[in-house]
């Protein structure tokens, strides 16, 4: 620790004079005030601050102690710099020779901003550069000398290319300002991207899923017998589909189209049928009526007569089963050709819930990746 | 065997040759013709590299530009294999010629392995051998020594000064150890010999890194031609290779040694001013001209490797700003205190080489240009100051060449900052990876500067991948299978064990008891049934130390060691090496044994588990690449917005790539035999990306087996091959006559297919014609008719 303290003194005054070839040495700032010589390990949140008038560096709490009631003297020994509280700030540098250094040259940029295009050749560019880099030198190490030569150069330089410096720190500013834009929007752009494939690979696992599911499910509803017949139609895949298909024409359409069909939607109308119980008795068949619409109040005298009779009000029934009962019994059987029926059967339904099958049982194959 | 492939004389050092050699020469002579690069996937074990060698040294010898074949393979030892071979094929030509061509062929490897200095060569590590080599033949030792200053230098260098410069050794070719040997004799360094010996050779024989890193190959290739022929074989991870040499991972401690490096060299140009300012002058006149004269000497004395320029740059002037020493090594402090200011941040940060730089420069004002500069700079610096300690500036030149990269490449990079080793680690321990996403760039100065490329392994499927991932087209894209008499080898893909319940390694299921107990008993089956040595392999070290674990508690082991020894492969070398010895002798020895090893690990990739070491090889699970890892996720998202390939199907391609890898192990020629079997689910899907040599000998009813069902396959399999064969000629392998035979036919049907074709396009134009005529003015329907047209008279 006193090592530290005595290479603090040894950089003194830090403005002036300064060899500074010992550096690296001064990093070591890092787990011990010392100021206060408080140490890291008791005080894990312990900050280090600097003040650019000397880059003397303390923790928070000295900064705190010693400058809160105003300016007061760097309590390192042999500094005679009069610090002010808001002069402090945090470094970026570990190394606070660099930490300077870059200071020192930020204004320097900020003065001799001249770009390649300002010069006829690439040669006096370069030149202009190391005139840079000395008079940079000359300000972060030179003598007391050099330093202030520098400095007036510096002042020369600005006060004769004023107008020019204006110009090009504003191109400059507008040219980072593009960068900047540029870069975040390609940043923007890939989050997108990636966000597309992620949700692309989502998408496709759920669909995977889905399909699963759907297959499962056909075979599971599948009548005896028949989930087997499934099975291999799907295997077999689109093709073999299709010959089962000409048997009954209707049903192609379907296939046909299983490519666009949302399987969700296939999904939902087979749970609606699932929906009334566990158990279907009637296979799958449809009981929506095709040749009525059942409305919500339904007049007709016979019916206002039973709504009145108290046989037909028990509780946890609703009476508008009775009326859609009536309007089926009412319609059954129309439309029933018993010599077609006997040739197709329900067959119809079944070749087409087998082609859908099939059709997503080729589009799965393609998707089940791993 | 003597025979023509169109005009081109072929002399094949064997009496016989095997069908799929013949046809790769024919695609490889249309490559060669037609001058652009090619993919061939040829079995092992079927002499590729003979084949390879005797067409392209016919080709040189036969044509008037003599191309110059550079050969590239992956180690050491196979290149030595490949100069043997050349050194046999040469015999061959000589004693069919009757006369010795005048034919240089050599290899070259590290100075490792060709030092003859005696105490040199005995250091251990190659940086350390290099770094000595170069302190005694630098050229400013060399100077000293001139001058008459009593300076340590190598006989064995010094002697080669005496020689013609283009005559190092007589012609022949050199294998290393014959070329040790001369040096010996000769009392002449065989590294620089070699080296030097490059552009006067007909064919070279290298590592992979000679041509592929940017910084070796600079110095080692640059001399080359134009339309040499580029071979690299046993190429199925090129693509790696090319990353690995554009990739640097910056620690804090490289840094803080970088530091030190900065601080030596401001000692010494102190020093240096106060004795001897006119060097330090000197380079400054220099590099105001430009990079290229101050480094004439980009030369095999050069201090360290540089990542390649654009040619461009290296005639631009130094930037201003560095050109000065001083400033220079001021610039170098800058910039590597910023790297430690970032490694300090303590969350995962991945950015792009240009907001890196953005942002660099707005802490430091250092610029892009005087960055990319930064290599060569340094190299000048440390000749000019003459330090000779180079090992001790090792960390600062990683720095300095992570720097010229970062600044030189905008695309297909990204800095990945990782404080910590691990998600679960407490203690930071940063480190910044600069990490190359495409592979095309290390290999693209190679496919713009030579006009033949090619690209060959005995796994490199799907070909179409590589032209893709490298950027290149291929005129010839081929894979040969494997003719055989008989069945010699039989792969199966089991997915269920003897339970019936599918097996995998994937995350969710890898350590369930049923799936880990499955694998167990799949072991014992097999070891039980094979015949003296099998290999197993699992896709990580990790899993295969759970597994082995839970198998030794579940008794698995004990049972398998009834029939076998059992040995592991572990990360460290000297351990793998000592159980591949006990590995091989209980083999010969007749108890037989069980390897262990890891598809990704070294086994996977040199070791050779020819006839007895391997009757069977066991893949458990798919070997997929760990996934989490960051760097490897970035090169996904790459890969996939640069060159559309889905990061399911490269994982895939990647898995199965190595998975063919470990099944090719035992299979080493057409002599041999074994059991190959994949032992996952997953694999069943994956068949198609095996390469086309297996997957055909992969029946239908062999894939998806459950283990019993395996089990009988493999015996059975292991019963007929057992009984006596006579390897009958004409099928898997042709005698002279076969050949000529089959050239006839091919001939016979090329003319056939020649003929039909000219017949075809005349009834194709005359309908065209004809359709033309009838309907002038729709255009699309005659499109129409014409094509139904054309297609009844196919039928
Ligand atoms: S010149 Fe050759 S022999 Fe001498 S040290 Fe170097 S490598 Fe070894
Ligand atoms: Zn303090
Ligand atoms: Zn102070």
């Amino acid at each position: 620790m006193s090592r530290k303290a005595a290479m603090g003194g040894a950089r003194q005054p830090v403005g002036g004079a300064t060899t500074t070839t010992t550096t690296t040495s001064t990093i070591s700032t890092e787990d011990m005030c010392p100021v206060c010589k408080t140490i890291r390990y008791l005080n894990k949140d312990m900050e280090f601050l600097i003040n650019p008038e000397c880059y003397h560096s303390m923790c928070s709490n000295c900064v705190n102690r010693l400058f809160n009631d105003g300016p007061n003297q760097c309590p390192y020994a042999g500094c005679n710099k009069t610090l002010r509280r808001k002069g402090f700030r945090s470094a970026f540098f570990g190394d606070l020779g660099v930490e300077r250094e870059v200071d020192i040259r930020r204004r320097v940029a900020a003065v001799f901003n001249q770009g390649e295009d300002d010069f006829e050749t690439t040669t006096d560019y370069n030149n202009y550069l190391q005139m840079v880099e000395d008079l940079t030198f000359d300000l972060v190490f030179g003598t007391d000398r050099k330093r202030q030569e520098a400095e007036a150069t510096l002042q020369r330089w600005e006060a004769e290319h004023t107008a020019q410096i204006e110009q090009n720190r504003r191109q400059g500013r507008e040219a980072d300002e593009m960068a900047r834009r540029r870069l975040r929007a390609e940043k923007d752009a890939a989050r997108l991207r990636r966000i597309e494939a992620v949700r692309e690979a989502e998408e496709e696992k759920r669909e995977r899923a889905l399909t699963r599911e759907a297959e499962l499910d056909s075979i599971a509803q599948a009548p005896e017998g028949q989930g087997s017949s499934r099975v291999q139609l799907k295997r077999r895949g689109l093709a073999a589909a299709a010959g089962v298909n000409s048997a009954a024409p209707v049903a192609t359409a379907a296939a046909t189209d299983v490519g666009k069909l949302s399987i969700r939607g296939l999904k939902e109308k087979k749970k609606a049928v699932v929906h009334e119980g566990p158990y279907d008795p009637f296979g799958g068949l449809d009981f929506t009526p095709s040749r009525y619409r059942l409305g919500p109040d339904l007049k007709h005298q016979r019916i206002e007569d039973l709504r009145a009779t108290m046989r037909y009000n028990p509780g946890g029934f609703r009476f508008e089963d009775w009326t859609a009962q009536l309007m089926f019994e009412a319609f059954a059987g129309l439309g029933v050709f018993v010599e077609d029926e006997k040739e197709v059967g329900i067959g119809l339904e079944a070749g087409r819930v087998a082609s859908i099958g099939a059709g997503i049982a080729a589009v799965g194959d393609r998707m089940e990746l791993d | 065997m003597e025979f023509n492939i169109d005009d081109l004389p072929v002399l094949f050092p064997y009496p016989r040759i095997y069908p799929e050699q013949y046809a790769y020469m024919c695609d490889l002579k249309k490559t060669l013709d037609s001058g652009g690069h090619c993919v061939l996937e040829m079995p092992s074990g079927t002499g590729k590299t003979i084949t390879l060698l005797s067409l392209i040294v016919a080709y040189q010898q036969y044509y008037p530009e003599h191309r110059k074949l550079i050969y590239c393979s992956r180690t050491m030892s196979e290149v030595e294999k490949a100069l043997v071979e050349l050194k046999g094929l040469m015999k061959f030509r000589a004693e069919r010629l009757g006369r010795e061509e005048d034919f240089r062929g050599l290899g070259l490897t590290s100075r490792k392995n060709l030092c003859l200095h005696p105490s040199v060569k005995r250091e251990k590590s190659g940086n350390l051998v290099d770094a000595r080599c170069r302190s005694l033949t630098a050229g400013f030792i060399r100077d000293k020594k001139e001058k008459g200053e009593d300076v340590e230098t190598c006989i064995y260098h010094d002697n080669l000064d005496s020689l013609e410069p283009h005559n190092l050794v007589p012609n022949g070719v050199w294998s290393f150890n014959s070329l040790l040997q001369y040096g010996e004799q000769h009392k002449q360094c065989p590294y620089f010999t070699a080296r030097r010996m490059m552009q006067f050779c007909n064919v070279i024989i290298y590592s992979y890194h000679y041509l592929l890193d940017p910084k070796i190959a600079e110095r080692v290739s640059k001399d080359l031609s134009k339309d040499c022929i580029v071979v690299f074989d046993e190429a199925h991870n090129i693509d790696n290779v090319c990353i690995e040499s554009l990739s640097t991972d910056i620690t804090e401690d490289s840094l803080r040694r970088a530091t030190r490096g900065v601080q030596n060299l401001e000692n010494r140009i102190n020093e240096m001013r106060d004795s001897d300012e006119q060097k330090l002058k000197d380079e400054y006149e220099k590099l105001v001209e430009g990079l290229r004269g101050a480094d004439e000497a980009r030369q095999e004395d050069a201090f360290m490797s540089n990542p390649v320029l654009p040619d461009d740059l290296l005639k631009e002037a130094v930037p201003g700003n560095i050109r000065r020493a001083e400033h220079f090594v001021g610039f170098l402090r800058r910039f590597i205190e910023y790297l430690k200011t970032r490694m300090k941040v303590r969350q995962v940060i991945s950015e792009t080489p240009e907001s890196f730089l953005a942002h660099l420069k707005e802490y430091t004002f250092i610029e892009k240009k005087p960055l990319r500069f930064c290599a060569e700079r340094l190299t000048s610096l440390i000749r000019t100051l003459e330090l000779t300690n180079i090992e001790d500036q090792r960390p600062l030149q990683e720095v300095a060449t992570f720097a010229t990269l970062v600044a030189t490449y905008e695309k297909g990079f990204l800095l990945i900052l990782e404080p910590y080793e691990s998600d679960t680690a407490e203690v930071p321990n940063p480190v910044l990876h600069f990490t190359c996403l495409d592979a095309a760039i290390a290999i693209k100065p190679v496919f713009e500067r030579f006009s033949s490329v090619v690209i060959t392994s005995g796994t490199i499927s799907p070909l179409e991948m590589y032209p893709k991932m490298l950027g290149f087209t291929a005129v010839v894209q081929e894979s040969y299978s494997m003719s055989l008499t008989r069945r010699s080898f039989l792969p199966m893909i089991i997915t269920r064990g003897s339970d019936q319940a599918s097996i995998s390694t994937s995350f969710q299921v890898r350590n369930e008891p049923g799936v880990v107990r499955n694998y167990g008993n799949l072991l014992t089956e097999f070891a039980r049934i094979t015949p003296d040595g099998m290999v197993v392999f699992f896709p990580s070290y990790l899993y295969m130390e759970s597994i082995i674990s839970m198998w030794q508690g579940m008794g698995v082991l004990d049972e398998v060691w009834k029939y076998k020894l059992i040995l592991v492969e572990t990360p460290d070398a000297q351990e793998t090496s000592m159980a591949l010895q006990t590995y091989r002798t209980a083999c010969c020895k007749g108890r037989g044994a069980v390897m262990l090893c890891v598809a990704r690990g070294k086994v996977s990739e040199g070791i050779d588990f020819d006839h007895q070491y391997g009757r069977t090889v066991i893949c458990i699970g798919v070997p997929f690449q760990y996934t989490e890892s960051r760097i490897l996720k970035a090169r996904l998202e790459f890969l996939r917005e640069t060159y559309r390939i889905r990061e399911n199907d490269f994982l895939s391609f990647d898995a199965m790539r190595h998975a063919a890898q470990c099944l090719g192990r035992v299979l080493r020629g057409k002599d041999d035999y074994g059991v190959m079997v994949l032992a996952d689910r997953r694999f069943e899907r994956k068949r198609a990306q095996l390469p086309k040599w297996i997957s055909q000998r992969l029946l239908d009813s062999e894939a998806g087996l459950s283990t019993d069902m395996a089990v009988g396959s493999a015996r059975r399999f292991f019963k007929t091959i057992a009984q006596p064969f006579a390897d009958d000629e004409g099928v898997s392998i042709w005698g002279i006559d076969q050949l000529r035979a089959h050239q006839e036919k091919m001939a016979g049907e090329q003319i056939l297919e020649l003929q039909a074709q000219a017949q075809q396009n005349a009834m194709a134009a005359q309908v065209a014609a004809a359709a033309h005529e009838e309907r002038p003015d729709s255009d699309y329907e005659m499109d129409e008719e014409g094509e139904a047209e054309m297609m009844a008279l196919g039928v």
